[in-house]
């Protein structure tokens, strides 16, 4: 198996990226790495080349660059020729910590859709309080989408629990502004129309924002703008809350502190419940190979936990399930 | 390439990507309005395109085909270019 990566891509590359992968190289012998990027940066931080290969390109996108643009102008950067190793088939995967929005672009134009899939979702793995976690797609892989589209991310979505989550028949639900069955715009109402007549997916109707975290379903279905906000709102109120009780512990004295010190075990495993590391990156799903975004600012061990999911997409034939289906049921074109 | 030539090769185009049948593509159809394209179907053809005729399309022509004629006079006018 050979995984390309955008070893340029991200906040702290090459060096992260390449602690990442020298961890997974480490432990799975059976992965070859072809690593695009800047060789004069990248080599002297590899501790060595077993099952790497570097492929030297020095243009890279940038986080501000239009997408579309970049992928189209610069030919040779090293999130574009990773995905180009994608397409010609040289590579089963790719990873990028890079820019979100190129990184679309290159799967949908360079990578391309799977038959069937009208808009690709992005699905980031998320916590939730028992730990398990669930995913969630579109999260703002588009700005709109149809009910025929949410359903082939939900049929898509529980082809990626069962595989990479080891559920065997993942809970199914569909983001709302409630839980009844006529609740939401027209979207929605078709969408609760069309899974709960969907053969094979366990839908379980509608979930609302304020109990995915209590893992209400395995998977969410939400159209991308919808989506994309819930996920900010999750992150920014983790990030305020969190800041908050620390400025609570610190800035009231030695009451407060020796209040916190005591309190440090179960704050500790709070965090632990929420390290959304191990789940690896968001996966682009809908392309015709496994493409995946670690976040821009993902450390080593982030990395590391992207590679064994990719392998893990690979070796389980997820993709090739998503095709096979849609193949088989034409009628859930749009 | 002659210009039907041309036409029938984009006709199979439009019917793999937007799932109309090749016998119903004219010169007239418009990728917005009668075939429904957003932003990603544009793009998602203009890169079609390029893969079958072997040429490049910058992104300020690709702005300009508007319909099926457009493409198909955009091929001949760069085919021996």
């Amino acid at each position: 198996m050979k995984i390309a990566i955008d070893a340029m891509g991200g906040d702290h590359a090459p060096e992260v990226v390449i602690q990442g992968v020298e961890q997974a190289r480490d432990e799975l012998q059976d992965v070859d790495f072809l690593l695009y990027g800047d060789e004069n940066k990248i080599r002297p931080l590899l501790k060595n080349d077993s099952h790497v290969t570097i492929i030297h390109t020095t243009e890279k996108v940038n986080s501000d660059d239009e997408p579309v643009r970049a992928i189209r102008s610069k030919k040779q950067a090293s999130m574009v020729l990773a995905a180009q190793a994608v397409k010609s088939g040289e590579a089963d995967a790719m990873i990028s910590l890079g820019s979100t929005g190129a990184l679309l672009a290159a799967g949908l134009f360079i990578v391309g859709r799977i038959k069937g899939i009208d808009r690709p979702g992005l699905m980031p793995t998320l916590p939730t309080t028992d730990g398990a976690g669930f995913v969630m797609l579109d999260v703002g892989a588009n700005a709109e989408n149809r009910a025929s589209q949410l359903v082939q991310y939900a049929i898509m979505g529980d082809f990626y629990a069962r595989d990479l989550r080891g559920l065997k028949n993942p809970k199914v639900g569909l983001l709302n502004n409630g839980t009844e069955a006529n609740k939401g715009n027209e979207l929605h109402q078709e969408t609760y129309k069309l899974l709960s007549a969907l053969d094979g997916i366990n839908f379980v109707g509608n979930v609302e924002s304020d109990s995915i975290l209590k893992h209400t379903a395995d998977v969410v279905v939400t159209d991308g703008f919808t989506g994309n906000a819930v996920l900010k709102t999750i992150e920014g109120s983790a990030r305020t809350i969190l800041g908050l009780v620390k400025h609570a512990i610190m800035d009231n004295g030695v009451k407060a502190k020796l209040g916190g010190l005591l309190l440090k075990d179960g704050i500790q495993s709070v965090a632990s419940t929420f390290d959304v590391s191990s789940y690896g990156g968001a996966v682009l799903l809908g392309l015709k190979a496994p493409v995946v975004k670690a976040h821009g600012g993902a450390d080593a061990k982030a990395v590391y936990y992207t590679v064994k999911q990719v392998k893990q997409m690979v070796e389980t034939g997820t993709v090739q399930k998503v095709v096979d289906y849609f193949q088989a049921h034409p009628a859930t074109k749009a | 390439m002659s210009e039907q030539e041309v036409f029938d090769k984009i006709a199979g185009l439009i019917e793999d990507h937007f799932q109309v049948p090749a016998a119903k593509v004219t010169k007239e159809l418009n990728f917005k309005t009668d075939l429904d394209a957003d932003s990603i179907d544009s793009v998602e053809f203009v890169l079609e395109l390029e893969d079958t005729f072997g040429a490049e399309i910058p992104d300020e022509d690709a702005e300009n085909i508007q319909t099926v004629g457009d493409a198909v006079q955009y091929v001949l006018d760069h085919q021996n270019k």
